[in-house]
């Protein structure tokens, strides 16, 4: 766990948050949200909602693993279903 | 992800906005059965959500509090995810890693919890009945939209895992017979769908 830690400190980058697709929200619903937490223009949000859509997954934010955290609880308090990993180069 | 509502159940309407949240004057009509069925579902919802209250305690500044959390003896371990399925959809793992995820857990479960009571409440208490009872519906100011988009899009969330809907729910809804006493709850989960997409194209 303590080697764990340093590593993350270390790169500290080189974490994600990922949106994972479910049959309940509304697209426009998760279009919203996405331009509410991130300021994304419409465009970029429908795009990204899209590819929710349609690959099952999209990373929506990365950044430090205390960053992700909080965009995490965000999306959860929205009622999104997300997590956080760490990056592992587009491999999610 | 769910493309939207067909037409709603015959016998609902899609609950119908007026104005803009721009201009201040965004507002919804509800007759009273529809008022019935959705303070019935918040208040179920913040009943299930109000469970494990003694987290709350945990973050709390109130040292006697702390005292009481500690002596539950929930300070030192990660918290489970929760039983109900409806509240695992609610509270999901923020990692795919369990051990990661009862440790996040442990720290935001109870502000997750309270986030969501606190929209729920906030529609709770605009859900006012008319004065007049001869009023065919009730027209309600929706003075804070996004809090009612995050509480409605709560109770879909909820009844979908209740209902077990799925991509094609819709088209099985569709079929399904008059006798069928599941048939109402369907309707009512994609009533709220059309609730919701009228909010938001008013927003």
């Amino acid at each position: 766990m303590e080697e764990e830690l340093d590593l993350s400190k270390f790169f500290d980058n080189l974490w994600v948050t990922i949106v994972w697709d479910d049959p309940v929200n509304l697209m426009n619903y998760v279009t919203y949200v996405f331009i509410k937490l991130f300021n994304f223009s419409k465009e970029k949000a429908h795009k990204l909602m899209m590819q929710v859509h349609t690959e099952g997954k999209a990373v929506v934010a990365s950044g430090t693993r205390e960053e992700m955290e909080r965009v995490v609880q965000q999306l959860h308090e929205h009622g999104l279903w997300a997590t956080l990993q760490r990056d592992d180069h587009g491999r999610v | 992800m769910n493309m939207g509502s067909g037409p709603p159940y015959k016998e609902m309407t899609m609950g119908e906005f007026k104005g803009s949240a721009k201009s201040g004057d965004l507002s919804v009509a509800l007759s009273n059965d529809e008022l019935h069925i959705l303070i019935n579902l918040v208040e179920q919802l913040l009943e299930l959500l109000g469970e494990r209250n003694f987290v709350h305690h945990y973050q709390s500044n109130d040292p006697f509090a702390q005292l009481m959390a500690a002596s539950i003896g929930n300070l030192e371990s990660a918290i489970e995810q929760p039983e109900d399925p409806v509240l695992r959809r609610l509270l999901p793992n923020a990692y795919a890693d369990p051990e990661s995820a009862g440790e996040f857990r442990k720290y935001t479960e109870s502000s997750l919890r309270m986030v969501k009571q606190t929209h729920l409440m906030y529609l709770r208490e605009q859900l006012v009945f008319p004065v007049d009872h001869e009023l065919p519906k009730a027209d309600i100011a929706v003075t804070d939209p996004t809090q009612w988009l995050i509480a409605i899009n709560d109770l879909r969330l909820a009844l979908a895992v209740r209902l077990d809907i799925k991509q094609d729910s819709y088209e099985k809804y569709e079929l399904m017979k008059d006798s069928d006493e599941q048939k109402p709850l369907f309707a009512v989960y994609f009533w709220l769908g059309g609730i919701q997409e009228s909010l938001i194209s008013h927003i």
